[in-house]
């Protein structure tokens, strides 16, 4: 009984672990090759896929995101008097994590799960494995762009959530609650460094940048032919990228601030 | 004069867990000729067709086509022994964000060094011999099931390939495409002086244009001959299989335990869990 358990747990961590290098091997083959000139213009077209398709659900989101920013900071700051400080509430909270976690957290959802899918159908009805038979290698052709476009994609949008949430918290504190705009740009501009925050904020989206396109793509190329296979796969992309996104956000954060 | 192998598989073996796909399989395909790979669902016939295309290896033995064991080759070399190779997939396998057009010029942009109005003419023509060239502009997602087959044939012989692999190309079909199907594959082959490899469970639509018949069971070679051979044979397991027959030396029944020993199994369980119940509901009333 004890050994079966133990056995058991032998070959779930032994799976894991191999997955685990399973992916990291997919990933360093698809990037071992440089794109050539039509490798630029697939590149293009999966930038316009997984980042320009993915702004409005970001510009929305940081839009309201900002908003209650600017409305908690508010009615928080009153209470001591300090309802000048909001813009610097809302910008630091923003850009040191709510923006590259949130951000992460739908491109996950929107960009991720895409990617799993349409990697997967392209499994299903063998398109991987006619692109094999023609000579080309699908980690180079498929998997190697849409990685490329997710890792240059989230930073940006994360830029675009920060500047927006910004805007947002502006509206409700400033617009509508009355701080005086001077205070909310001035409190701003002198707690926020661009070294210690934005940038620090810039390396999160990175960092769930890689996790989370590398994860998609692995799981929609690993994924059992079927369509319950594809749905299983999107649901663990979803699943294991949100996860992971929280976890290394804790990590980076108490690397980065936490005195650690 | 005897025919010279294209493709030669030796003592392979494959398994999947536990499950013995081949043991010890050894057939050999002879250059020039139409030959239908057949047997039963799920005895490994498309597997067989991976294997000949190197894109998986077997457990143990050898798979030769022109003549190099494809488990050795490097990947360059193997990518260029592929580019020999035309492959129709089961389901087309068509790229659906391409044009018919580009689907079929898709290995000529890859590989060949044709000018682009060079690279046009051929791919009208490879549209042309499937009856296909008006549909050029159209996408995958426009095409019936018949189309799309015709399209990924014109693509998979559109390098000229020495050697077509064909995996069920039959199946799904209404009988018009069918027809045009089986014209195409042999018309195909004589003219273009390939060999073609046919996976087919399609025993009269493979029999009728192929020029010899391998036919698999159990993991291994049943028989191999011409399909007139392979339908006389006096074999219970080729004729059951040649002439459709239900029940015989292929058992219609996947293994189970005998059925009535396994139904008294069942209501003595959901006896006991009936006396279960009642004996708690005494206990706690």
């Amino acid at each position: 009984m004890l050994l079966d358990s133990l056995r058991r747990l032998g070959e779930m961590v032994l799976g894991r672990l191999l997955a685990i290098g399973a992916a990291l091997l997919m990933l360093l083959q698809s990037l071992q090759v440089l794109p050539g000139p039509k490798g630029w213009q697939r590149l293009t077209q999966q930038l316009y896929v997984v980042g320009v398709q993915s702004v409005l659900i970001i510009l929305v989101s940081a839009a309201f995101i900002g908003m209650v920013l600017g409305l908690q900071g508010y009615t928080l700051l009153k209470d001591y008097a300090s309802e000048q400080a909001v813009g610097q509430m809302v910008a630091l909270t923003l850009v040191r994590e709510l923006a590259p976690v949130v951000a992460a957290l739908l491109f996950a959802g929107r960009a991720g799960s895409a990617l799993t899918a349409e990697l997967g159908l392209m499994k299903t009805t063998e398109q991987l494995a006619s692109l094999e038979m023609f000579g080309v290698d699908p980690l180079h052709r498929i998997v190697a762009p849409r990685f490329i476009a997710g890792v240059i994609a989230l930073p940006i949008l994360v830029v675009i959530f920060d500047l927006v949430g910004v805007y947002g918290g502006h509206l409700v504190a400033v617009d509508w609650l009355g701080v005086h705009s001077g205070a909310y740009w001035g409190n701003m501009q002198a707690a926020v460094s661009f070294s210690d925050d934005v940038l620090n904020g810039l390396i999160k989206a990175l960092v769930f940048a890689v996790l989370v396109t590398w994860t998609a793509l692995y799981q929609g190329y690993m994924c059992v032919p079927t369509s319950q296979g594809i749905s299983e796969a999107t649901t663990r992309t979803v699943v294991y990228s949100s996860l992971m996104i929280l976890g290394f956000d804790f990590i980076l954060t108490a690397l980065m601030f936490g005195g650690l | 004069m005897p025919k010279a192998n294209l493709v030669e598989v030796k003592e392979l073996y494959l398994s999947r867990g536990d499950r013995v796909i081949f043991d010890g399989l050894s057939i050999n395909v002879k250059q020039g000729l139409v030959t239908a790979i057949m047997g039963p669902s799920g005895c490994g016939k498309t597997t067989l067709l991976r294997l000949m295309g190197g894109q998986l290896q077997p457990t143990r033995g050898q798979v030769l086509a022109f003549g190099q064991d494809l488990a050795c080759l490097s990947r360059d070399s193997l990518t260029q022994l592929r580019s020999r190779m035309g492959v129709l997939f089961q389901s087309g396998a068509l790229f659906t964000d391409l044009t018919v057009f580009e689907n079929v010029a898709f290995g000529l942009r890859e590989h060949g060094r044709l000018s682009e109005q060079e690279l046009h003419d051929e791919v009208l023509l490879k549209l042309e011999a499937v009856g296909l060239r008006g549909a050029r502009h159209l996408m995958p997602a426009e095409l019936s099931g018949g189309m799309a087959r015709r399209v990924a044939l014109a693509r998979a012989i559109a390098m000229g390939p020495e050697l077509v692999l064909y995996d069920e190309p039959f199946a799904g079909q209404d009988p018009i495409a069918m027809a045009v199907l089986q014209r195409l594959i042999r018309s195909l082959n004589d003219q273009l002086q390939h060999t073609s490899i046919l996976v087919s469970h399609d025993v009269a639509e493979a029999c009728a244009i192929a020029d010899e018949v391998i036919l698999l069971g159990r993991g291994n070679l049943l028989a191999q001959g011409s399909p007139s051979a392979l339908l006389n044979s006096t074999d219970p397991m080729v004729r059951q299989f040649m002439h459709g027959q239900a029940d015989g030396a292929i058992p219609f029944h996947y293994p189970a335990p005998d059925l009535i020993n396994e139904l008294q199994t069942a209501a003595a369980r959901a006896d006991r869990q009936a006396a279960r119940a009642t004996r708690t509901g005494e206990v706690s009333s």
